[in-house]
């Protein structure tokens, strides 16, 4: 048992504490906070955040970080939207090309980090915002309407979102998300790279790998991952606004690190990650539900996330001082 | 002279064997303008240990990182079990059964120890099978004798011993017919040591070759078949371990003719005032470190890469924190804490690393001078330009810094007026002690022997200097004393009129005995 | 480190269990949620004000938020979604989008929790499912404005002769937008009613045709004025224009671009004939200034606390199974006498 606690991870074990006392104080002190709706509205706004976050997790246990991934992820949305609503294109068309744009961007990054050898902080704040300005360019700075749950090609809301009837079926794909990228990280030979890049990247290379290669498939992941989340995006938001997007890239960095991923590279998992990201939305809707504003929950998301960077400082500087 | 004779020695040695299984012949390499490696040519037999030895920057390591594939060589060869190869990668080198302990831990602190042996050599299929790494680990540890190490844990929970011993299960791992070892015993105890001389020996008997790279003379004795002394990147000459003083390695090493005149005796009066004393100074580098500096001495500081001399410097000026120790300044102890706290009490830091600690290149020379002292250059809330402009004029011409103005940024000046501009800087401060780290680094030789004058002028003048420098010659001619460092601990002072290279680095090489 | 956690988890609880206690949880009461377009601004400042005063009279839970800005359509989206999961007894809805709320409004709808609209309100939403709007009626608020210059140039309209005719200038941005042709029309429908009271001859002309009563020889021609194109540059140029007609004696600007145009114009060396008097709608940094120094006779502001505070009491008055209609939300005359009186600075938002 101790093993298995060692193994879970200290911080990750303390996310999902915290996660729990967060929803019982919500539940005992929050208006109709257990019920239907408010269920849904905690898991509504976590998809998208979800996906961004998970795939920034990859970048950040290689050391790297990911800001692209917001404005990508709306730069997907705009275009899909585009394609739909002004060209025509069918729907599931759109959705598959909405991801493929964020791949690109996410190679994109890759190429800049691996083979330019920019710091991934001023490729991915460069490259956020090119996909920023790129999306207002196409769409003419013109908003963009996805389908609604009232509406015609309502099975695009009824699939990605709920379905009339309260089935929260985007959960369904995101838990399907986080076992596939929990497969690749605990079991596959790119996990294993993944971590061992943020360990040591220069020892890899001198092992013989090709690290360059697999960091740049981890910036891929992220891309692709902000194409994914647009889709969940647009089922619950419906309407894409042009040069909006930023800051859900520092949502979904804050995920990660709530759940335990380090900044510092070779430590962290998806798993962590979505506890994170739930913390952050049961607070959001937490707070609202016992009378207080949308400060509010920045505010205390903003006190979570200290104590998270600090948690894992103190680990950091901990295990340095074994080394010693 | 004595150089062109010992290459002619070398040369009849080498004619003796024929069953080298790896030789590197006249390999070339260059970085930038520095002429790393001169046609220097290795070899190596089946089962033996070659120890390499040599100064800093005498090419050890690159020629190492040449073999395992990590730099390319300019030109030469390599013949390896009768074939020519050609390493792009430390990859390459690896399949050919040719693996590199490195000098700094090359390993994932964050992934378990079967997990870094294995990296890069992971099961084909899609997923890992972390059970069979697992026990292929146990079986390379039983084999190698090693019962302590889980290969299950975490790397980050090993000691650094531990990791070594793990680096080097590592290379062995690789069915390796060579092995180098860069320095592996400067981060293992003494126990460690002895357990990793066990495995090197276990390994000759099984027919591993090994190039052992250490500056201890002691373990190069005890250990190695033979040893190579390569200076400034050329080869100088190889002996039996068993035929050869450890003081003849030593002139091997030292080897160049001297060009400057080394000083005679000390022009400082024995009883000239003690104007910094430092006592028992300890820290996790250094330890029990005591001297005493006398007004207008040049104190040199010898020692080689890594014995703890910018250390010590930088425990004096507080840029380190101390963990036992006092200092004295003209008598009264004082409380270093901070750089700030150094330079109120007079004292001055020329780093090692000009460009990162020193000066700020994109800056004007004038700006330059004043750093360190603005508070004295400011009206109010703004720079007193004027004053700025006429304090640095009189300086660039009291120590000659070469400029055509004082507007001149920094980046246009050469190395050595760079570096006046520095002690400008310093001057400016009224700072009675200076320490000048490898001031002649990256210096050319006419601007070198500017920088010695100013120095000897400075010490007439009655300023205290303590001399860091890796290069004997330079601190045999500036010094009056020369304090001697070897694994961060004070293994001896010389005055001049004692101190010859030999000296020096015998107490440089002095391997003393620890965990007492 | 099992310290340092325990006193992060005790803050952040704590914190939480203040704010909780600090605020009045009290379910017994109706709630409602007003849910507006943004937060930080001036106007939705009294907005709140006024939705938390009618919040007091009719003893409800009064909740206001809004996005940071007015791009954060998705942030409005989460609002309604999280104040839907707390079943409230009635919302105000000033939306970003009415295409991204559509969801919410239909299952406010279906759960029969009453939604009214408030300032812009929700715009071609599905009927039936906002019950009542309170905002401002844009014609009646300009007509306040005609209202306050009539007396002023009362005696040049009666002095007016079809040989020596006067006009008044009506300056539009645009003749598109329901609001802008709102005060257009009110204006100067207005206008032309009071001064047919002391001259017989009184005509509406120029660019916006839909009002025109065509005779373009009047003693009285109420001349409305657009800009080219609603750019700053193109407004000054209409502005100066405008200035120079023969017999210019009264000035009215739609909004504050329109204003804006005429004090760029000025600035650029536009002369204002004496006597002249300038209205403006809106309250801007520099129409505020004109109005001080004199240059503008006033302006008319609308009455954010009053939007606040009828659209809460057309929830309260929904929940109570009134039938209730559209409210106008009402208008200030504001000039220099008045401008820095607290109720009416509180209306000055820029």
């Amino acid at each position: 048992m101790l093993d298995f606690i060692k193994r879970m991870q200290l911080q990750k074990l303390l996310a999902l504490g915290a996660l729990i006392i967060l929803y019982l104080f919500f539940a005992y002190f929050g208006r109709n906070f257990v019920s239907v709706p408010t269920t849904l509205s905690i898991l509504s706004r976590s998809y998208f955040v979800g996906f961004l976050a998970i795939g920034v997790t990859f970048v950040i246990i290689t050391g790297g970080i990911d800001l692209s991934i917001g404005t990508v992820m709306m730069c997907s949305a705009l275009i899909g939207g585009l394609l739909f609503t002004v060209f025509g294109f069918p729907l599931w068309l759109c959705l598959i090309i909405m991801i493929l744009v964020g791949t690109a961007f996410g190679t994109a990054n890759g190429l800049l980090v691996t083979k330019l050898g920019l710091p991934p902080f001023i490729a991915t704040l460069g490259m956020m915002m090119v996909s920023m300005g790129l999306g207002s360019i196409l769409t003419n700075v013109r908003a963009q309407n996805f389908p609604t749950l009232l509406g015609e090609n309502a099975w695009f809301v009824r699939l990605f979102l709920r379905t009339e009837g309260n089935i929260p079926t985007g959960a369904f794909f995101l838990a399907g998300y986080l076992i596939l990228t929990f497969i690749i990280l605990k079991m596959t030979k790119l996990g294993r790279y993944t971590y061992a890049i943020g360990s040591n990247e220069e020892a890899v290379r001198l092992s013989g790998v090709n690290a360059s290669r697999w960091k740049m498939i981890t910036y891929m992941i992220s891309g692709t991952s902000a194409g994914i989340a647009s889709i969940f995006f647009a089922a619950a938001y419906t309407v894409m606004t042009p040069g909006t997007g930023q800051g859900f890239e520092l949502d979904a960095i804050a995920a990660a690190v709530i759940g335990g991923t380090s900044l510092s590279g070779g430590v962290g998992s998806v798993t962590g990650t979505i506890i994170g990201v739930f913390i952050m939305s049961t607070l959001a809707v937490g707070l609202v539900s016992i009378g207080l504003r949308a400060p509010y929950q920045v505010f205390f998301t903003g006190v979570v996330v200290i104590g998270a960077v600090f948690l894992d400082i103190q680990r950091t500087r901990r295990a340095n001082r074994v080394k010693k | 002279m004595l150089y062109y004779q010992t290459v002619v020695i070398i040369s009849m040695h080498e004619t003796v064997s024929n069953t080298y299984i790896l030789e590197m012949l006249d390999i070339d390499k260059r970085f930038q303008g520095v002429h790393a490696l001169k046609s220097c040519s290795i070899n190596l037999r089946q089962g033996e240990v070659l120890a390499l030895v040599g100064e800093n920057g005498a090419g050890k390591s690159t020629i190492m990182k040449i073999l395992t594939g990590i730099y390319m060589a300019d030109s030469g060869e390599i013949i390896y079990f009768g074939n020519k190869v050609h390493f792009k990668s430390p990859k390459d080198a690896q399949d050919a059964g040719i693996s590199i302990v490195h000098q700094e831990l090359n390993l994932m602190k964050h992934l378990t120890v079967a997990q870094n042996i294995f990296i890069g050599r992971e099961s084909k299929g899609f997923f890992l099978d972390d059970r069979s790494i697992e026990i292929k680990t146990q079986e390379l540890f039983d084999r190698m004798n090693i019962k302590s190490i889980d290969p299950r844990s975490k790397l980050a929970d090993l000691t650094v011993g531990r990791q070594q011993i793990v680096e080097i299960a590592k290379a062995i791992s690789f069915d390796a017919k060579v092995i180098v070892f860069d320095e592996p015993t400067s981060t293992l105890s003494d126990t460690e040591t002895e357990v990793l001389f066990k495995l090197i020996n276990e390994l000759k008997q099984k027919g591993v070759s090994m190039i052992y790279i250490s500056h201890r003379m002691d373990e190069i004795k005890q250990i190695s078949d033979r040893v190579t002394v390569l200076r400034d990147g050329e080869f100088v000459g190889t002996r039996d371990t068993n035929d050869v003083q450890i003081s003849e390695i030593i002139q091997m090493m030292i080897g160049r003719v001297t060009y400057e005149q080394p000083k005679e005796s000390s022009s400082v009066p024995p009883d000239a005032p003690v104007v910094l004393k430092v006592e028992g100074l300890s820290s996790i580098d250094v330890e029990d470190i005591s001297f005493e500096l006398h007004k207008g001495e040049i104190l040199g500081f010898a020692g080689l890469m890594g014995a703890g001399r910018t250390e010590v410097a930088r425990l004096i000026f507080g840029a380190d924190k101390k963990t036992a120790g006092d200092i004295f300044i003209n008598g009264d102890k004082v409380d270093i804490r901070t750089p700030e706290d150094a330079v109120r009490n007079g004292l001055g830091y020329l780093s090692e690393d000009r460009k990162h600690f020193g000066c700020v290149l994109g800056m004007r020379v004038a700006d330059n001078i004043v750093l360190a002292s603005l508070s004295n250059y400011v009206n109010g809330l703004f720079l007193n330009e004027k004053k700025i402009a006429r304090d640095s004029v009189e300086y660039k011409e009291k120590i000659d810094i070469r400029t055509p103005t004082v507007n001149q940024l920094l980046k246009n000046l050469s190395g050595g007026n760079q570096q006046k501009v520095i002690i400008a800087k310093w001057l400016i401060r009224n700072c009675d002690i200076l320490i000048f780290d490898e001031p002649t680094r990256g210096i050319d030789v006419g601007a070198k022997s500017e920088i010695y004058k100013l120095m000897n002028a400075l010490a007439k003048e009655g300023k205290s200097i303590i001399m860091i420098s890796s290069e004997l010659p330079e601190l045999l001619r500036m010094s009056d004393r020369i304090l001697v460092m070897c694994e961060g601990c004070h293994t001896g002072t010389i005055p001049i009129e004692q101190a010859d290279q030999h000296a020096i680095m015998t107490l440089a090489t002095h391997h003393l005995e620890r965990g007492a | 480190m099992k310290k340092t956690i325990a006193i992060i988890i005790v803050l952040v609880l704590s914190l939480g269990l203040l704010a909780a206690c600090g605020d009045n949880n009290d379910r017994d009461g109706l709630y409602i949620a007003v849910l507006s377009k943004g937060f930080q601004h001036q106007f939705w400042q009294a907005v709140d004000a006024g939705a938390q005063a009618a919040g007091e009279h009719y003893g409800v839970e009064v909740f206001f938020d809004g996005p940071e800005s007015e791009a954060d359509i998705h942030v409005q989206v989460d609002m309604f979604n999280q104040q839907l999961a707390l079943n409230p007894d009635g919302i105000a809805l000033a939306a970003l989008s009415t295409q991204a709320v559509l969801t919410q409004l239909q299952d406010a709808y279906d759960k029969g929790i009453p939604v009214v609209g408030f300032d812009s309100g929700v715009p071609e939403a599905p009927a039936g499912q906002i019950r009542a709007t309170a905002s401002t009626n844009n014609q009646n608020a300009a007509a306040l404005g005609a209202d306050h210059m009539f007396p002023v140039i009362r005696d040049k309209i009666e002095a007016a002769t079809e040989a020596d005719p006067v006009v008044i200038v009506v300056l539009s941005q645009d003749v598109t937008s329901e609001s802008i042709t709102g005060r257009t029309r009110g204006f100067a429908e207005k206008m032309h009613q009071l001064a047919s009271g002391v001259n017989s001859s009184v005509a509406i002309t120029g660019g916006y045709p839909a009002i025109n009563t065509g005779d373009a020889g009047a003693a009285v021609r109420i001349e409305v004025v657009v800009g080219a194109t609603s750019s700053s540059v193109d407004m000054a140029t209409a502005a100066s224009g405008a200035l120079t007609l023969p017999g210019l004696i009264g000035f009215f600007c739609s909004n504050e671009g329109a204003a804006n145009g005429v004090i760029s114009a000025i600035n650029a060396g536009s002369v204002v004939p004496a006597g002249v008097p300038i209205v403006g709608f809106d309250a801007g940094e520099s129409q505020k200034a004109a109005v001080r120094s004199g240059i503008f006779m006033g302006g008319i502001t609308q009455d954010p606390f009053q939007i606040g505070y009828q659209a809460v009491s057309l929830v309260v008055r929904a929940i109570r199974g009134e039938t209730i209609g559209d409210v106008d939300t009402g208008a200030q005359w504001w000039d220099s006498t008045n401008m820095d009186n607290p109720d009416i600075a509180l209306l000055l938002y820029d």
